[in-house]
Protein backbone atom coordinates (compact mmCIF):
# COMPACT_ATOMS: atom_id res chain seq x y z
CA UNK A 1 0.00 0.00 0.00
CA UNK A 2 2.92 2.27 0.66
CA UNK A 3 4.55 1.32 -2.13
CA UNK A 4 1.69 1.99 -4.18
CA UNK A 5 0.98 5.74 -2.79
CA UNK A 6 4.85 6.54 -3.21
CA UNK A 7 4.78 5.27 -6.52
CA UNK A 8 1.71 7.79 -7.47
CA UNK A 9 3.54 10.67 -6.23
CA UNK A 10 6.90 9.98 -8.16
CA UNK A 11 4.00 9.75 -10.97
CA UNK A 12 2.71 12.62 -10.18
CA UNK A 13 5.59 14.36 -9.62
CA UNK A 14 7.26 13.31 -12.60
CA UNK A 15 4.30 14.62 -14.13
CA UNK A 16 4.32 18.09 -12.65
CA UNK A 17 8.30 18.02 -13.63
CA UNK A 18 7.18 17.54 -17.65
CA UNK A 19 4.96 19.80 -17.60
CA UNK A 20 6.58 22.71 -16.05
CA UNK A 21 9.27 21.79 -18.04
CA UNK A 22 6.93 21.96 -21.59
CA UNK A 23 5.07 25.53 -20.42
CA UNK A 24 8.80 26.83 -19.59
CA UNK A 25 10.49 25.93 -22.88
CA UNK A 26 7.35 27.13 -24.96
CA UNK A 27 7.67 30.78 -22.63
CA UNK A 28 11.20 30.71 -23.45
CA UNK A 29 10.60 30.51 -27.00
CA UNK A 30 7.66 33.01 -27.46
CA UNK A 31 9.43 35.31 -25.24
CA UNK A 32 12.73 35.20 -26.55
CA UNK A 33 11.28 35.65 -30.20
CA UNK A 34 9.42 38.84 -28.75
CA UNK A 35 12.21 40.12 -27.71
CA UNK A 36 13.93 39.38 -30.64
CA UNK A 37 11.09 40.96 -32.33
CA UNK A 38 11.69 44.10 -30.00
CA UNK A 39 15.41 44.18 -30.10
CA UNK A 40 15.10 44.73 -34.28
CA UNK A 41 12.14 47.36 -34.17
CA UNK A 42 14.10 49.30 -31.29
CA UNK A 43 17.00 49.30 -33.53
CA UNK A 44 15.27 50.55 -36.37
CA UNK A 45 13.44 53.50 -34.52
CA UNK A 46 17.06 54.37 -33.54
CA UNK A 47 18.15 54.31 -37.21
CA UNK A 48 15.32 56.49 -38.35
CA UNK A 49 12.96 53.73 -39.88
CA UNK A 50 9.83 52.10 -38.98
CA UNK A 51 11.02 48.57 -38.53
CA UNK A 52 8.83 45.32 -38.63
CA UNK A 53 6.07 44.56 -36.12
CA UNK A 54 7.40 42.76 -32.68
CA UNK A 55 6.36 39.27 -33.62
CA UNK A 56 7.67 39.59 -37.20
CA UNK A 57 10.43 37.46 -35.27
CA UNK A 58 8.09 34.47 -34.23
CA UNK A 59 6.15 34.51 -37.18
CA UNK A 60 9.41 34.34 -39.23
CA UNK A 61 10.42 31.80 -37.00
CA UNK A 62 7.15 29.59 -37.53
CA UNK A 63 7.36 30.51 -40.92
CA UNK A 64 10.38 28.19 -41.33
CA UNK A 65 8.72 25.16 -39.95
CA UNK A 66 6.01 25.36 -43.06
CA UNK A 67 9.11 25.97 -46.09
CA UNK A 68 10.25 23.32 -48.08
CA UNK A 69 13.67 22.00 -46.89
CA UNK A 70 16.62 21.79 -48.91
CA UNK A 71 19.78 20.47 -49.02
CA UNK A 72 23.11 21.55 -50.35
CA UNK A 73 25.54 19.07 -52.57
CA UNK A 74 28.56 20.12 -50.30
CA UNK A 75 26.67 19.27 -46.95
CA UNK A 76 28.39 16.19 -44.94
CA UNK A 77 25.13 14.46 -44.07
CA UNK A 78 23.87 13.33 -41.35
CA UNK A 79 26.11 15.55 -39.48
CA UNK A 80 24.28 18.83 -41.42
CA UNK A 81 20.86 17.73 -39.81
CA UNK A 82 21.78 16.53 -36.46
CA UNK A 83 23.60 20.09 -35.50
CA UNK A 84 20.14 21.79 -35.60
CA UNK A 85 18.98 18.98 -33.24
CA UNK A 86 21.68 19.29 -31.17
CA UNK A 87 21.23 23.33 -31.20
CA UNK A 88 17.94 23.30 -30.29
CA UNK A 89 18.62 20.17 -27.56
CA UNK A 90 21.34 21.91 -25.90
CA UNK A 91 19.21 25.53 -25.38
CA UNK A 92 16.44 23.25 -23.71
CA UNK A 93 18.28 21.67 -21.67
CA UNK A 94 20.04 24.96 -20.44
CA UNK A 95 15.83 25.81 -20.01
CA UNK A 96 15.65 22.34 -17.70
CA UNK A 97 18.68 23.68 -15.64
CA UNK A 98 17.69 27.05 -15.56
CA UNK A 99 14.44 28.25 -14.97
CA UNK A 100 13.05 24.93 -14.03
CA UNK A 101 15.30 23.30 -11.74
CA UNK A 102 17.58 25.94 -10.70
CA UNK A 103 20.35 23.69 -11.32
CA UNK A 104 23.81 24.78 -11.31
CA UNK A 105 25.37 27.63 -13.19
CA UNK A 106 28.37 24.80 -14.20
CA UNK A 107 26.19 23.18 -16.47
CA UNK A 108 25.08 26.16 -18.20
CA UNK A 109 28.72 27.17 -18.63
CA UNK A 110 29.05 23.84 -20.39
CA UNK A 111 26.08 24.55 -22.32
CA UNK A 112 27.93 28.04 -23.97
CA UNK A 113 30.85 26.20 -24.58
CA UNK A 114 28.72 23.28 -26.48
CA UNK A 115 26.81 26.34 -27.74
CA UNK A 116 30.38 27.67 -29.67
CA UNK A 117 31.27 24.31 -30.94
CA UNK A 118 27.42 23.83 -32.55
CA UNK A 119 28.06 27.07 -34.20
CA UNK A 120 31.37 25.75 -35.19
CA UNK A 121 30.32 22.85 -36.90
CA UNK A 122 27.10 23.76 -38.17
CA UNK A 123 29.22 26.69 -40.27
CA UNK A 124 31.40 23.59 -41.27
CA UNK A 125 29.16 20.96 -42.10
CA UNK A 126 27.12 22.66 -45.11
CA UNK A 127 30.66 23.38 -47.29
CA UNK A 128 29.79 27.21 -47.98
CA UNK A 129 32.51 29.10 -47.93
CA UNK A 130 30.60 31.27 -45.73
CA UNK A 131 29.78 28.88 -43.30
CA UNK A 132 33.52 27.90 -42.86
CA UNK A 133 34.55 31.16 -42.60
CA UNK A 134 32.13 31.93 -39.90
CA UNK A 135 33.17 28.17 -38.41
CA UNK A 136 36.82 29.57 -38.56
CA UNK A 137 35.36 32.66 -36.48
CA UNK A 138 33.30 31.01 -34.14
CA UNK A 139 37.08 29.10 -32.48
CA UNK A 140 38.05 32.76 -32.15
CA UNK A 141 35.31 33.96 -30.13
CA UNK A 142 34.80 31.16 -28.30
CA UNK A 143 38.61 32.10 -26.98
CA UNK A 144 37.06 34.83 -25.92
CA UNK A 145 33.54 34.45 -24.75
CA UNK A 146 34.49 31.36 -22.88
CA UNK A 147 36.78 33.77 -20.58
CA UNK A 148 33.91 35.81 -20.14
CA UNK A 149 31.95 33.02 -18.62
CA UNK A 150 34.36 32.29 -16.14
CA UNK A 151 32.89 34.85 -14.10
CA UNK A 152 31.06 32.11 -12.96
CA UNK A 153 34.07 31.98 -10.80
CA UNK A 154 34.12 35.05 -9.14
CA UNK A 155 30.36 34.51 -8.42
CA UNK A 156 31.58 31.45 -6.67
CA UNK A 157 34.50 33.12 -4.84
CA UNK A 158 31.43 35.60 -3.55
CA UNK A 159 28.99 33.53 -2.73
CA UNK A 160 30.25 30.08 -1.93
CA UNK A 161 28.21 28.03 -4.14
CA UNK A 162 27.70 27.69 -7.72
CA UNK A 163 24.02 26.24 -7.56
CA UNK A 164 21.43 28.89 -9.39
CA UNK A 165 18.79 28.26 -6.23
CA UNK A 166 21.57 28.85 -3.69
CA UNK A 167 22.86 32.26 -5.38
CA UNK A 168 18.96 33.56 -4.91
CA UNK A 169 18.98 32.68 -0.99
CA UNK A 170 22.14 34.37 -0.85
CA UNK A 171 20.98 37.20 -2.68
CA UNK A 172 17.92 37.75 -0.25
CA UNK A 173 19.94 37.32 2.09
CA UNK A 174 23.07 40.10 1.42
CA UNK A 175 21.13 41.78 -1.22
CA UNK A 176 21.49 41.89 -5.32
CA UNK A 177 25.26 40.50 -6.26
CA UNK A 178 25.08 43.37 -8.93
CA UNK A 179 26.09 45.80 -5.95
CA UNK A 180 28.96 43.71 -4.49
CA UNK A 181 30.65 42.52 -8.24
CA UNK A 182 29.56 45.20 -10.58
CA UNK A 183 32.76 43.97 -12.52
CA UNK A 184 31.83 40.38 -12.46
CA UNK A 185 28.41 41.54 -13.71
CA UNK A 186 29.72 44.00 -16.66
CA UNK A 187 31.19 40.97 -18.05
CA UNK A 188 28.15 38.86 -17.82
CA UNK A 189 26.33 41.92 -19.95
CA UNK A 190 29.37 42.15 -22.72
CA UNK A 191 28.38 37.88 -22.89
CA UNK A 192 24.80 38.57 -23.52
CA UNK A 193 26.48 41.70 -25.79
CA UNK A 194 28.35 39.26 -27.94
CA UNK A 195 25.41 37.21 -28.29
CA UNK A 196 22.66 39.46 -29.44
CA UNK A 197 21.95 39.64 -33.25
CA UNK A 198 23.96 42.93 -35.32
CA UNK A 199 26.08 43.38 -31.80
CA UNK A 200 29.83 44.56 -32.69
CA UNK A 201 30.98 41.19 -31.61
CA UNK A 202 28.77 38.91 -33.11
CA UNK A 203 31.81 38.10 -35.88
CA UNK A 204 29.96 34.34 -36.55
CA UNK A 205 26.95 36.16 -38.00
CA UNK A 206 28.41 39.37 -39.83
CA UNK A 207 26.75 40.35 -43.18
CA UNK A 208 30.44 40.47 -44.40
CA UNK A 209 30.03 36.66 -44.76
CA UNK A 210 25.82 36.46 -45.59
CA UNK A 211 24.06 34.64 -42.06
CA UNK A 212 27.22 33.44 -41.39
CA UNK A 213 26.70 29.31 -39.78
CA UNK A 214 22.77 29.84 -40.94
CA UNK A 215 23.65 30.81 -44.14
CA UNK A 216 23.12 27.51 -45.68
CA UNK A 217 20.46 25.81 -43.68
CA UNK A 218 16.99 25.71 -44.75
CA UNK A 219 14.04 24.88 -43.92
CA UNK A 220 12.74 23.57 -40.95
CA UNK A 221 16.66 23.40 -40.52
CA UNK A 222 16.38 27.12 -40.25
CA UNK A 223 13.47 27.09 -38.39
CA UNK A 224 14.98 24.82 -35.36
CA UNK A 225 18.03 27.43 -35.65
CA UNK A 226 15.53 30.59 -34.81
CA UNK A 227 14.23 28.61 -31.96
CA UNK A 228 17.25 27.88 -30.44
CA UNK A 229 18.11 31.31 -31.04
CA UNK A 230 14.73 32.70 -28.97
CA UNK A 231 15.70 30.07 -26.42
CA UNK A 232 19.30 31.01 -26.27
CA UNK A 233 18.42 34.56 -25.73
CA UNK A 234 15.62 34.10 -22.86
CA UNK A 235 18.06 31.82 -20.69
CA UNK A 236 20.86 33.98 -21.16
CA UNK A 237 18.67 37.46 -19.87
CA UNK A 238 17.48 34.81 -17.28
CA UNK A 239 20.54 33.68 -15.80
CA UNK A 240 22.16 37.26 -16.08
CA UNK A 241 19.05 38.36 -14.09
CA UNK A 242 18.63 35.88 -11.67
CA UNK A 243 22.80 35.26 -10.54
CA UNK A 244 23.18 39.39 -10.47
CA UNK A 245 19.81 40.61 -9.54
CA UNK A 246 18.60 38.59 -7.07
CA UNK A 247 15.02 36.65 -6.29
CA UNK A 248 12.81 38.62 -8.64
CA UNK A 249 9.24 38.17 -8.96
CA UNK A 250 7.87 37.25 -12.83
CA UNK A 251 6.81 41.47 -13.64
CA UNK A 252 10.90 41.89 -12.10
CA UNK A 253 11.91 39.35 -14.63
CA UNK A 254 9.78 40.68 -17.77
CA UNK A 255 11.22 44.51 -16.87
CA UNK A 256 14.81 42.84 -17.18
CA UNK A 257 14.32 41.45 -20.22
CA UNK A 258 12.93 44.08 -22.17
CA UNK A 259 15.43 46.31 -20.00
CA UNK A 260 18.91 44.84 -21.22
CA UNK A 261 17.27 43.80 -24.55
CA UNK A 262 16.47 47.55 -25.02
CA UNK A 263 19.93 48.59 -23.47
CA UNK A 264 21.51 46.04 -26.11
CA UNK A 265 19.55 47.56 -28.80
CA UNK A 266 21.02 50.75 -28.38
CA UNK A 267 24.49 49.83 -28.51
CA UNK A 268 24.18 47.48 -31.51
CA UNK A 269 22.59 50.14 -33.43
CA UNK A 270 24.86 52.70 -32.89
CA UNK A 271 28.36 50.78 -33.23
CA UNK A 272 29.64 49.09 -36.26
CA UNK A 273 30.42 45.13 -36.22
CA UNK A 274 34.50 45.13 -35.18
CA UNK A 275 36.89 43.22 -37.02
CA UNK A 276 37.35 39.64 -35.51
CA UNK A 277 40.77 40.30 -34.84
CA UNK A 278 39.53 43.56 -32.59
CA UNK A 279 36.10 41.84 -31.25
CA UNK A 280 38.48 38.86 -29.26
CA UNK A 281 41.15 41.37 -28.11
CA UNK A 282 38.09 43.48 -27.00
CA UNK A 283 36.12 40.71 -25.44
CA UNK A 284 39.50 39.48 -23.85
CA UNK A 285 40.55 42.90 -22.54
CA UNK A 286 37.34 43.45 -20.99
CA UNK A 287 37.08 40.02 -19.66
CA UNK A 288 40.59 40.48 -18.03
CA UNK A 289 39.75 43.93 -16.66
CA UNK A 290 36.48 42.49 -14.83
CA UNK A 291 37.85 39.75 -13.49
CA UNK A 292 40.99 40.93 -12.25
CA UNK A 293 39.51 43.75 -10.81
CA UNK A 294 36.76 42.09 -9.21
CA UNK A 295 39.36 39.77 -7.64
CA UNK A 296 41.04 42.88 -6.76
CA UNK A 297 38.00 44.45 -5.01
CA UNK A 298 37.15 41.28 -3.29
CA UNK A 299 40.88 41.28 -1.66
CA UNK A 300 40.93 44.94 -0.70
CA UNK A 301 37.24 45.66 0.61
CA UNK B 1 0.18 27.68 -11.99
CA UNK B 2 2.03 30.72 -12.31
CA UNK B 3 3.68 29.71 -14.72
CA UNK B 4 1.02 28.63 -16.78
CA UNK B 5 -0.94 32.69 -16.53
CA UNK B 6 2.14 33.61 -17.69
CA UNK B 7 2.36 31.28 -20.83
CA UNK B 8 -1.55 32.45 -21.23
CA UNK B 9 -0.38 36.07 -20.89
CA UNK B 10 1.95 35.93 -23.68
CA UNK B 11 -0.38 33.55 -25.66
CA UNK B 12 -2.66 36.20 -25.94
CA UNK B 13 0.21 39.09 -26.15
CA UNK B 14 0.88 37.03 -29.85
CA UNK B 15 -2.26 36.00 -30.80
CA UNK B 16 -3.73 39.95 -30.36
CA UNK B 17 -1.20 41.63 -31.93
CA UNK B 18 -1.12 39.00 -35.34
CA UNK B 19 -4.72 39.96 -35.17
CA UNK B 20 -4.18 43.70 -35.04
CA UNK B 21 -1.79 43.10 -37.67
CA UNK B 22 -4.10 41.30 -40.20
CA UNK B 23 -7.03 43.70 -39.43
CA UNK B 24 -4.83 47.27 -40.18
CA UNK B 25 -3.64 45.68 -42.91
CA UNK B 26 -6.54 44.73 -44.40
CA UNK B 27 -8.09 47.99 -43.69
CA UNK B 28 -4.65 50.60 -44.87
CA UNK B 29 -3.52 48.70 -47.91
CA UNK B 30 -2.09 51.64 -49.35
CA UNK B 31 1.54 52.40 -49.31
CA UNK B 32 1.53 55.66 -46.97
CA UNK B 33 0.04 56.25 -43.47
CA UNK B 34 -3.00 58.27 -42.61
CA UNK B 35 -2.32 60.39 -39.72
CA UNK B 36 -5.95 61.09 -38.65
CA UNK B 37 -6.98 58.43 -35.35
CA UNK B 38 -9.85 55.46 -36.23
CA UNK B 39 -12.64 55.65 -33.44
CA UNK B 40 -12.99 52.29 -33.32
CA UNK B 41 -9.40 51.54 -32.37
CA UNK B 42 -9.69 54.13 -29.46
CA UNK B 43 -12.37 52.69 -28.42
CA UNK B 44 -11.19 48.84 -27.85
CA UNK B 45 -7.55 50.85 -26.94
CA UNK B 46 -9.70 52.95 -23.88
CA UNK B 47 -11.61 49.91 -22.85
CA UNK B 48 -8.16 47.34 -23.07
CA UNK B 49 -6.19 50.31 -21.12
CA UNK B 50 -8.67 50.53 -18.51
CA UNK B 51 -9.03 46.48 -18.07
CA UNK B 52 -5.30 46.19 -17.86
CA UNK B 53 -4.72 48.97 -14.85
CA UNK B 54 -7.80 48.62 -13.12
CA UNK B 55 -8.41 45.00 -12.87
CA UNK B 56 -8.48 44.43 -9.35
CA UNK B 57 -11.47 47.06 -9.27
CA UNK B 58 -13.27 45.11 -12.01
CA UNK B 59 -13.01 41.41 -9.98
CA UNK B 60 -14.00 43.19 -7.25
CA UNK B 61 -17.25 44.69 -8.78
CA UNK B 62 -17.82 41.55 -10.26
CA UNK B 63 -17.13 38.44 -8.66
CA UNK B 64 -17.74 35.41 -10.18
CA UNK B 65 -15.01 36.61 -12.96
CA UNK B 66 -10.76 35.58 -12.28
CA UNK B 67 -8.21 38.25 -12.76
CA UNK B 68 -6.68 36.08 -15.30
CA UNK B 69 -9.70 36.13 -17.21
CA UNK B 70 -9.47 40.10 -17.31
CA UNK B 71 -6.15 40.00 -17.38
CA UNK B 72 -6.07 38.21 -20.69
CA UNK B 73 -9.31 39.84 -22.45
CA UNK B 74 -7.26 43.23 -21.68
CA UNK B 75 -3.71 42.14 -23.09
CA UNK B 76 -5.90 40.76 -26.11
CA UNK B 77 -7.40 44.35 -26.74
CA UNK B 78 -4.37 46.25 -26.01
CA UNK B 79 -1.86 44.43 -28.27
CA UNK B 80 -4.81 44.51 -30.86
CA UNK B 81 -4.15 48.18 -31.02
CA UNK B 82 -0.72 48.22 -30.30
CA UNK B 83 0.21 45.15 -32.99
CA UNK B 84 -1.13 47.33 -35.89
CA UNK B 85 0.54 48.36 -38.90
CA UNK B 86 3.53 49.95 -38.48
CA UNK B 87 2.92 53.55 -37.78
CA UNK B 88 -1.00 52.72 -37.14
CA UNK B 89 -2.32 52.49 -33.50
CA UNK B 90 0.20 54.79 -31.17
CA UNK B 91 -1.98 57.53 -31.05
CA UNK B 92 -5.07 55.36 -29.65
CA UNK B 93 -3.02 53.52 -27.26
CA UNK B 94 -1.31 56.52 -25.57
CA UNK B 95 -5.36 58.11 -25.57
CA UNK B 96 -6.04 54.83 -23.75
CA UNK B 97 -3.04 54.52 -21.27
CA UNK B 98 -4.14 58.91 -20.46
CA UNK B 99 -7.55 57.86 -19.99
CA UNK B 100 -7.04 54.78 -17.96
CA UNK B 101 -4.37 56.11 -15.85
CA UNK B 102 -6.76 58.86 -14.81
CA UNK B 103 -9.40 56.51 -13.92
CA UNK B 104 -6.90 54.32 -12.05
CA UNK B 105 -6.06 57.67 -10.04
CA UNK B 106 -9.49 58.70 -9.62
CA UNK B 107 -10.56 55.36 -8.34
CA UNK B 108 -7.31 54.76 -6.22
CA UNK B 109 -8.49 58.17 -4.60
CA UNK B 110 -11.92 57.38 -3.81
CA UNK B 111 -11.23 54.26 -2.26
Amino acid sequence: MINISYNSFLVIDTMNLMANVLINVVIAFLLGSLLLGLHRKIMARIQLRPGPPVIQHLLHSLKFFFKETSFPKTASMPFYVSITCLYCAIWILAVIIGPVTYGTLLIIFAIYAVYKIVEHNAGSSSGSPYGKLSCVRAVFSAAAEIPLFAVLAIIFLQTGTINIGDIVTYQAVHGPLIFSIPLAALVFFILILSKSPYSPFSITKGKDIISGFETEHFGVLRGYMMLSESIAWYVLLWVFLTVFFGPLSINGYLIGMVSITAITALINATTPILNPNHSVMSQITLAIVGIGGSLLLMFIV
Amino acid sequence: MNDLSYLIYILVVIIGSIVGLLISYKKHGEPFIFNDMDSISVIIAIIGWILLFNYGLFVSIIGFISAMIIISIALFLVTLVIGMRPGYGRKETLIGIVISAMLWFISYMLV
